[in-house]
């Protein structure tokens, strides 16, 4: 039995390697961690305070592990009237599902989880078509009014978001002439995909908002008037779950707003192996992303549901179908 | 348990046979982020608000019953809790209504002591309000947390003044308790020029942000004629169009000797009543500069005859929530025998209640609508 094991690990490092450490499990739960903590301390900062001090010597970073602990040994409590197997199955599949669409996304060359050939961009985008309906599984089975308001308008905000989205990741992929996550990111050597596919790229920046449901479209877990939506039943282990889960969709989406429009793992030459290279360069336009992304999330109001759908379907849909004739018209023509 | 209860426990739409098709109560607080100390009853079909309900009385501490146990000095300091971002102005109409009942005129550096520290409390009243307006509109808690720091140069002002940060307890019927501290004049000027900077970048970080003014333009529109029916207060009232002030209307302190306009609005939507407190603290900034400058020397408190020459007085004061009146009725001892204290939340309360009925309000803009009143529960439950 053992010898097989060993046989079976030697056989499969590569693979195993990728699953638990990098870009696995392991790289997930540190980054998770990292952009709660980096979020607060950001923010903080914008907000004329400290954010977490105490805990661990420097910039407070053992608070959000010391957090983590403390919600895991918290009760998790079950409402009464609650569909509990329901309840429990969404909330512990919800961060499966960004985490397995980032298996699909190269942090090298042919370096992802799955190296599937052909239609990854696709497949991605097909399982990140899931997240939703967990969120509004969870909003249902609470039994909660809060949740169920918060789940229903989650499928509000997926009509005024995902469809533009979408759209804009279908220009990318005319742009390319390829399915391939990986032969995209190989196109983008040269010259960047942010420069062709401009208007591509504020659909997808727009709709990225309403996907992650961050300010100012956190319009489900609204928390002036929801409590905090779907997910306000959740407690202890559950809650740091659905967190979890909220934190890798917005790695997920992030990582996939650098591997179509800003190069991917591509960048210039500083560690000579050049799967450790792409990592550095990925983790480094992660960084920025998302320091992007916060400085929006501070500087916005929340918009009501009928304005973000009245962005999504009037303004957002036509730019990315505006997006898609530029983009036949310019392959056409052989630009 | 009888079966209805068993039902009613399974199904929290079971109210949707008493309200009607489709439609349920939601509870917005008391302990919602953004509900404060006390209660909404919003009737909603998940998107549309039908009614709400305003329901006050969580935090009742008898406030007019006490002050029947104290004399008048005593009395300033319970009334104070009523609302402790504004303590000062709350006791102004107090205070009138006790020199009133005693035939007291304060000396006149007095009435300027009581108009800065007066104008400085609305400054810090308003900031608070519009921190927790922009908040309730969705925002995280930046422009909140901006609007609270703000106000600490101020209350150290206030600190410097009167011995403490909140609740100062310095105007006693007759005047004041103390003269000005030396070196306050260069002091006050300096924050007035910091908190007039700091309130061009608020023009250009929230107060004509984009998203903002989506949120609250058009939400809850209040008509003048409705405002005036419905009796709201203060902001909200001028935000309406109506250009009532008591500061204007029956002056008192040193507000007749100083020169400044009444700031009106003419939409009447939650922007508007933002935007009019927005507007006030620039006034406030100008008045606090005026006082100062032209401040005349002299005593700052008079001593109470022994008996009231009056049996009854009624005062009224303009606090950061609107106006506040007092009616005190006495038998002549140095213990009001009923003080009825009528606040501006509680009227405003009354015009939140009613706005549903005239209006199409979303279940996301009954946090906006609420905060641009500024609602205050303590200030409502006495």
């Amino acid at each position: 039995m053992l010898d097989w094991i060993i046989e079976f690990v030697r056989n499969n490092f590569q693979t195993l390697f990728r699953i638990t450490f990098f870009p696995g499990l392991t790289f997930l739960f540190v980054f998770t961690i990292f952009a709660v903590w980096f979020q607060r301390k950001y923010l903080a900062r914008l907000m004329l305070r400290m954010g977490p001090v105490h805990a661990g010597k420097v910039l407070g970073w053992l608070q959000l592990i010391a957090d983590a602990f403390k919600l895991m040994t918290k009760e998790i409590i079950l409402p009464k009237y609650a569909y509990k197997k329901l309840f429990l199955f969404s909330a512990i599949t919800l961060p499966v599902i960004p985490a397995a669409a980032i298996a699909l996304i190269p942090f090298g060359p042919g370096y992802a989880i799955f190296n599937l050939p052909g239609y990854t961009a696709p497949l991605f985008l097909g399982i990140m078509s899931l997240y939703p309906i967990f969120i509004i599984l969870m909003g249902w089975a609470s039994n909660n009014k809060f949740t169920l308001i918060g789940a229903f308008r989650t499928i509000y905000l997926d009509v005024a978001g995902e469809i533009p989205i979408f759209l804009a990741v279908l220009g990318v992929m005319i742009w390319a002439g390829t399915y391939d996550l990986q032969t995209i990111v190989e196109m983008q050597r040269s010259m960047w995909f942010v420069i062709p596919q401009f208007l591509g790229f504020i659909v997808f920046f727009i709709s990225y908002f309403a996907m992650i449901e961050k300010a100012p479209m956190d319009i489900p877990e609204a928390e002036t008037e929801l409590v905090f939506g779907y997910r306000t039943e959740y407690t202890g282990a559950l809650f740091l779950d659905t967190m979890m889960g909220d934190y890798i969709n917005v790695l997920a989406w992030t990582l996939l707003m650098i591997t179509l429009y800003f190069g991917g793992y591509n960048g210039p030459q500083i560690f000579a192996d050049p799967i450790l290279n792409g990592a550095f360069w990925i983790l480094i336009k992660l960084i920025i992303l998302l320091t992007i992304t916060f400085t929006v999330i501070i500087s916005y109001a929340r918009l009501r549901i009928d304005q973000a759908i009245r962005l999504g379907w009037y303004y957002l849909i036509p730019l990315a179908l505006a997006n898609i004739v530029l983009t036949v018209i310019l392959k056409s023509l052989g630009v | 348990m009888s079966h209805d209860m068993q039902r009613y426990l399974t199904d929290p739409f079971q109210e949707i046979t008493e309200l009607g098709e489709g439609l349920f109560r939601l509870n917005i607080g008391p302990q919602l982020p953004i509900s404060g100390q006390g209660r909404f009853l919003v009737v909603t079909d998940g998107e549309l608000v039908y009614d709400i309900e305003v329901d006050i009385g969580y935090s009742h501490r008898g406030i007019e019953k006490i002050l029947e146990y104290k004399n008048y000095i005593q009395g300033v300091v319970p009334l104070e809790r009523m609302v402790m971002l504004d303590t000062s102005n709350i006791l102004m109409g107090f205070v009138r209504a006790v020199e009133d009942l005693y035939g007291v005129e304060p000396p006149p550096r007095a009435k300027y002591i009581r108009t800065i520290i007066n104008e400085l409390n609305r400054i810090s009243s308003h900031l608070y309000a519009l921190g927790l307006f922009a908040e309730s509109a969705g925002w995280n808690p930046a422009v909140f947390i901006w609007t609270t720091a703000d106000r600490e140069p101020i209350l150290d002002l206030l600190e410097m003044i009167t011995g403490a940060r909140w609740s100062h307890s310095f105007f006693i019927p007759g005047g004041v308790r103390a003269d000005l501290p030396n070196g306050i004049k260069e002091r006050i000027l300096d924050t007035m020029d910091y908190i007039e900077k700091r309130l061009e970048v608020y023009e250009d970080a929230w107060i004509y942000n984009e998203t903002f003014r989506l949120r609250t333009e058009g939400v809850g529109v209040l008509p003048r004629d409705k405002a005036i029916e419905w009796g709201a207060a203060g902001p909200s009232l001028r935000a309406s169009g109506v250009a009532y002030d008591t500061r204007k209307n029956e002056p008192y302190s040193a507000y007749p000797e100083l020169d400044f306009k009444i700031v009106t609005h003419t939409a009447g939507d939650s922007y508007a009543r933002g935007w009019v407190r927005f507007e006030e603290m620039k006034v406030s900034i100008d008045l606090i500069r005026q006082a100062i400058e032209n401040i005349p020397e002299g005593r700052v408190k008079k001593t109470l005859p022994p008996r009231p020459v009056k049996q009854e007085a009624l005062a009224r004061a303009e606090t950061g929530r609107g106006e506040i009146n007092f009616y005190i009725y006495t038998e002549g001892r140095d213990k009001p025998y009923r003080v009825k204290i009528s606040p501006a939340s509680f009227r405003n309360f009354f015009v939140i209640e009613q706005l549903p009925k005239i209006q199409e309000i979303k279940l996301a803009d009954v946090p906006p609508l609420l905060y641009s009143f500024d609602p205050w529960f303590l200030d409502a439950d006495r």
